[in-house]
């Protein structure tokens, strides 16, 4: 059967559409079927999706901050980027149907984040009081520093 | 004259069984990404140089307490080693370019890296040769572990595993796979298969190419959604796709078996004759004659040259790898001199290294 569009190439695709008053029948080929906007040849990417949803802008966007990194909403909009782990919440209204429509889903089901011991960053904290403790010869308190590093299994301590 | 060795390359990652997935003749390669940031640092967007200093620190001191490998700072590397990792896909080309202070790790069996500050603080990857995604993703999620453990990463409830960028949100996950499919190319359905993949959230593009250009008929596959979706079910969406690909392709691979045997014998072997004696050769000359090799090989027309090899040509005779390789920086004449001597030892003495 060719396409009732054309009638040149093989029809590939069928829409039945029931009217009121009657029902319709389409035979087409992809090119007239995508002519006729009933398929679409490239689907957007996320990104794409998330540049082109990003211009619908506000004019209080400016006045909806981050309070940790004070990155404004009108700057996430321009960029496209966060600027920290706690802009998604001071943004959330504004942003929740862009994710959604990035990824046709607004709600992770996926792992979870362990809690985290966060020894690495404890031993960070722990080596910089000992340097700072060590500059100003208050040795009792550099031997206690040693001590928790020694908990960590930490044994290069200058 | 003595061959030298791969060694040479540090971050190659070696062939072995272990990296050797499903349906290598097809599937080049696999690999899982995770996208994780650490909860206490600004994301890259608000991050300052001290930021930056403070991340790889706090990494370097993780992976020296709880994993084993090499912690490389980009910027100690020679513009040479740099353009090898990226070869070697270990890193990102957007990686290089940065100017605040970023590393990479690699493991002992260098099938993991871990990019520090990319656009996102810790960007983990697994790498295999053939279909490999669920063992990968179970090494990979391994490390991420670790560095959660030793970090904390930056999390929502609703959102997830909270990215820089909003497209990355939730899973942190990109499966992406790299497939070979000259019978698709020949029967003229790519097309066709990549509208199917499209509708269901997976992006199909052609790789090593400039624009729409697709060479070496090489197709990289990968999820386009992180959110909403369990890790597991990304991956088996992905692998479902993937199998169904790979049996268009064995029936698209027997059509031309049966339209076009001589044809395509002749191809193989006439590329099998060039790259054992051509004295000059550009990579991208390779790339195409080693897809017509990969197609022979899996096809059983060849069977003295194995795909590990042709996965170690490939890599190898990128433009940085060469001069690496041959331990000396090489002007582009002499890279496809060299190049053609290499890839003419390795094809004459197949087993030796
Ligand atoms: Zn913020």
């Amino acid at each position: 059967m060719l396409c009732d569009d054309c009638k040149k190439h093989p029809a590939t695709i069928f829409f039945k559409e029931v009217l009121p008053d009657r029902t319709v029948e389409l035979h087409l080929c992809e090119q007239c079927a995508a002519k006729r906007g009933l398929i679409s040849t490239k689907k957007m990417s996320p990104l794409e999706v998330m540049h082109k949803l990003l211009k619908e802008k506000d004019a209080r966007d400016a006045e909806i901050i981050c309070p940790v990194c004070y990155l404004s909403l009108a700057e996430f909009k321009r960029s496209g980027r966060f600027g920290c782990s706690h802009c998604i919440n001071a943004f959330d209204p504004h942003i929740k149907e862009l994710i959604k429509k990035i990824h046709h889903s607004d709600k992770h089901i996926g792992r979870k984040s362990a809690s985290g011991r966060k020894r690495s960053i404890e031993i960070y904290w722990l080596r910089k009081e000992l340097k700072k403790a060590l500059e100003q010869e208050a040795y009792e308190e550099a031997a206690r520093i040693r001590d928790r590093l020694k908990d960590y299994g930490v044994e290069d301590i200058g | 004259m003595a061959l030298k060795i791969l060694d040479n390359i540090r971050w190659l990652t070696p062939a072995n069984k272990e990296n050797q997935g499903e349906h290598p003749e097809i599937v080049v390669s696999s690999r899982i990404r995770l996208a994780r940031n650490i909860d206490t640092i600004p994301f890259e967007m608000k991050m300052k140089n001290k930021d930056a200093r403070h991340l790889l620190e706090l990494t370097q001191s993780a992976i020296k307490q709880r994993l084993q490998g090499k912690f490389y700072e980009i910027k100690k590397l020679t513009p040479l080693e740099k353009e090898s990792l990226l070869e070697c896909h270990l890193i990102s080309p957007g990686f290089i370019k940065k100017d605040s202070p970023t590393g990479v790790f690699i493991n002992d069996k260098r099938n993991i890296s871990v990019m520090i500050n990319e656009e996102d603080h810790l960007r983990i990857q697994g790498l295999s040769g053939g279909l490999n995604l669920i063992n990968l993703s179970e090494k990979v999620f391994d490390v991420e572990e670790v560095f959660g453990d030793e970090l904390g990463y930056a999390f929502n409830e609703n959102y997830g595993f909270l990215t820089s960028c909003p497209t990355n949100l939730g899973t942190g996950l990109r499966a992406s796979v790299i497939l070979h499919l000259p019978g698709l190319v020949f029967t003229n359905e790519v097309d066709k298969v990549l509208k199917g993949a499209l509708q269901i959230g997976i992006a199909v593009r052609g790789i090593y190419g400039e624009g729409s250009e697709i060479k070496g008929s090489l197709f990289q596959i990968s999820n386009q959604y992180t959110l909403g979706l369990k890790e597991e079910d990304l991956i088996e969406q992905i692998r479902k796709l993937i199998h169904m690909i790979i049996d268009i392709e064995l029936k698209a691979r027997d059509v031309i078996l049966k339209k076009a045997h001589y044809e395509f014998e002749d191809k193989v072997f006439r590329s099998l004759g060039v790259l054992k004696s051509a004295r000059i050769i550009s990579s991208d000359e390779v790339l195409n004659l080693l897809s017509a090799l990969r197609f022979g090989i899996g096809m059983g027309i060849i069977k003295d040259i194995s795909l590990d090899l042709v996965n170690e040509l490939l890599i190898v005779s990128r433009p940085a790898n060469i001069q690496l390789y041959y331990g000396m920086v090489l002007e582009e004449h002499e890279r496809d001199i060299r190049r053609a001597e290499y890839i003419r030892n390795r094809l004459n003495n197949p087993g030796a290294n």
